[in-house]
């Protein structure tokens, strides 16, 4: 738990007096929540039935192999339902606003896995849902837009700022600040003010709950635990029974993008380009100017492009108890298709940075320790960045032929053939 | 120009929109227009207190670049021209707490600002922001809104503010303010205490400052004439010069009755 809000230097509740209100009330609900036995016997029941979990700690026998050194173990979030850890954190603060009296959910989204998970919840749990997402994040996760619409949630495309993440926070703080009364706004990752950090922490623990369980039935002595850092919600659940065990290093991925130069990463924690900032009503890291703007981030995953990091994340970084490291749009790629390859399981593009540096350190450990990866995310959303990148002819035949086809308003038995086209497929 | 009946009133304008001369103009017509105060907004990337007027504003604005000490030099050649207005800076945290909070603040005395709103320092966790503007003799502006507990609505009054800033609804700067009941009754709280109370948020014609100007020591307004800005400029730069200064004087003297 913070401290009043603050983890060491970081965190607090720095938002103008309108929104101190509404954050006032969600602190003393959720407070209140954590104590009820109905709230959590609740809670319990929809993490089985809705979500599916627990989710499996599973040997990558095959990966492990191929990469040598220590044995690999993902636990596979991406298993959870709507194919993301987001939904933990969904559910958890959909069920609270309930139980506020809300009617009315709004959210902001990168990749559009926490907004689908939003969408679902909301679904399930009888909510008015909006979704506010980016016009570049409405293009590169397009599939997940098309979930949440078909949850019968509203996606509102925010087009001020870069139109990514950091913009979505703003314009669900403005509807918030306006509509608090009957509205709650369900961030979706460990950042934002007081009590924000506590409560996504809170719902995405039982990540690591669960691990420490199947660490002890499966009898593991673990040298790492390996997550991605955009905000910090999966790497924080999944971290979150172990912040005291100190044998085992705590390792965050962020985001490469490009390379280490300005701008062209969202690295906040493994570089030197972050500075201590007050954003979006918390003091953490952020990337920005030497005025204090919001410099602009890069990266290949639309979860990890963010310019911050959530408050305790920060914190545990700047203690050296988490070690982070930044992984490239490449890296990340390759850990991709490895583990596809040799697991049969399709990481989403966040997790795959968590994926890159597990396969980096288990080859430097010993083979009596495990190194576990927590895969955030199924890759199924990423199918428009990721099919580009590895078979880019074929993808542009097939958009482009499809679009023919729905021009001609053809159905696809009478469409033309994909192999009449002209460009050639590999063997 | 003198009439018994002028309300006082707070202009904004986004420091630099739409370009650094025509803004200049802008400070000039507002004053002219009856403004007895000058809040200059410093434009920053996540305005995420503000409205889509003032917003699109700074947006703009930071498309062409704008740096902090192009902010500076705005405010101090409207100060050197009209040095009996105070003017008030407002911004975000970010670009306060970056370059350091007494830098941030020395930077602007120098060039004569009087005070700071900033609305996501909440006035009992400042950074220091208080404390380091009254060490150069200026006034930090916490900001109040209607839906503050009434526990926080005392406590806010016993740290014997100079200056705070009421936000008249429930939201953001820009949409529009009807005077309600609710409204008038929130600015009664503050009626006992000795802080002058700038009263803003939505406010656009004469009728909403008149039911106001009893309640608060100046009314504040911002987005109406933001707005008229960016219709003129963003629909023809080149000869929107004359209209935006007409539109901006016109609104001021309006809201200001100065007739
Ligand atoms: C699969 C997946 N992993 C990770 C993230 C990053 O968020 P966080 O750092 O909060 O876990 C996202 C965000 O959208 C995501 O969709």
């Amino acid at each position: 738990m913070s401290d009043d809000g603050f983890f060491g230097r970081f965190g607090g509740k720095y938002v103008a007096e309108i929104l101190r209100r509404p954050v006032d009330e969600l602190e003393k609900a959720f407070n209140e929540a954590t104590q009820n036995t109905k709230f959590l016997t609740e809670l319990k029941l929809l993490q089985k039935n809705f979500i599916g979990r627990p989710t499996p700690l599973y040997f990558a026998e095959n990966a492990s192999r191929e990469n040598g050194g220590a044995p690999i173990y993902i636990k596979m979030e991406g298993l959870a339902h709507t194919g993301a850890h987001k939904i933990n954190n969904a559910v958890g603060q959909a069920l609270l606003a309930k139980k506020m009296g809300k009617t009315r959910i709004i959210a902001e989204t990168g990749a559009g896995q926490h907004g689908l998970a939003t969408a679902a919840a909301c679904a399930k749990l009888n909510l008015k849902c909006e979704i506010y997402m980016g016009e570049v994040d409405i293009r590169r996760q397009q599939p997940n837009v098309f979930a949440m619409e078909m949850y019968g949630a509203k996606v509102i495309a925010v087009k001020s700022g870069s139109k990514t993440l950091k913009d979505a926070i703003n314009e669900a703080m403005r509807d918030w600040a306006s509509n608090f009364a009957d509205t709650h706004y369900l961030i979706g990752s460990a950042l934002g003010p007081a009590p924000f950090p506590d409560i996504v922490r809170f719902f995405q623990s039982v990540i690591g709950q669960e691990l420490e369980e199947q660490i002890q039935e499966q009898n593991l002595k673990v040298e790492a635990l390996c997550a991605c850092v955009g905000g910090g919600s999966n790497a924080i659940g999944f971290f979150s029974s172990f912040i005291e065990q100190k044998e085992i290093r705590l390792i965050g991925a962020e985001a490469g993008g490009l390379g280490p130069e300005p701008n062209h990463n969202a690295v906040r924690m493994s570089g030197t380009a972050a500075k201590d900032g007050i954003v979006h009503g918390y003091k953490s890291r952020f990337l920005l100017t030497e005025d204090g703007q919001i410099a602009q981030t890069r990266s290949i995953s639309a979860g990890l492009d963010y310019p911050g990091i959530g408050p305790q994340l920060a914190a545990l970084g700047s203690e050296a108890r988490i070690e982070f490291t930044a992984i490239t749009d490449k890296e990340a790629l390759e850990a991709l298709a490895f583990f596809a390859k040799y697991e049969g399981i399709l990481f989403a593009l966040e997790s795959a940075h968590a994926g890159a540096i597990a396969l980096k350190i288990a080859k430097e450990t010993p083979k009596d320790k495990v190194v576990i990866i927590n895969m955030s995310g199924r890759g199924d959303k990423d199918i428009f960045i990721s099919s580009p990148v590895f078979r880019p002819n074929e993808w542009s035949v097939f958009l482009q032929s499809e679009l023919d086809r729905l021009k001609e308003g053809l159905d696809i038995h009478d469409a033309k053939s994909l192999s009449s086209s002209p460009s050639k497929m590999e063997s | 120009m003198h009439n018994q009946n002028k309300i006082s009133l707070m202009a904004h304008l986004v420091a630099g929109y739409p370009t650094q001369n025509l803004a200049l103009k802008v400070a000039d017509a507002l004053i002219e227009g009856g403004a007895s105060y000058l809040e200059i907004q410093l434009p920053f990337s996540d305005p995420s207190a503000d409205g889509p007027v003032i917003q699109t504003a700074c947006a703009k604005r930071l498309e062409l670049g704008y740096s902090t000490q192009e902010g500076v030099d705005f405010i101090k050649k409207i100060h050197e021209k009209h040095p009996e207005t105070p003017i008030f800076l407002m911004s975000y945290a970010s670009l306060v707490y970056t370059p350091g909070i007494e830098n941030f603040v020395t930077m602007f005395k120098e060039v004569g600002v009087k005070g700071f709103i900033i609305p996501d320092l909440p006035f009992d966790n400042d950074e220091g922001m208080r404390a380091a503007c009254e060490k150069e003799g200026l006034t930090f502006v916490p900001v109040a809104a209607p839906s503050m507990s009434v526990d926080r609505i005392e406590k806010l009054l016993s740290y014997d503010f100079e200056f705070i800033y009421a936000a008249l609804r429930a939201g953001i700067t820009g949409s529009k303010t009807t005077i309600e009941k609710e409204t008038l009754q929130f600015l009664n709280y503050f009626s006992k205490s000795p802080s002058k109370i700038l009263g803003g948020f939505g406010i656009q014609n004469a009728e909403q400052a008149f039911q106001l100007k009893d309640f608060v020591h100046s009314i504040v307004a911002g987005s109406v004439f933001v707005k008229k800005i960016i219709q003129e400029y963003e629909k023809n730069p080149q000869d929107a010069e004359d209209k935006i200064v007409n539109a901006t004087r016109e609104k001021a003297k309006e809201l200001s009755h100065t007739h």
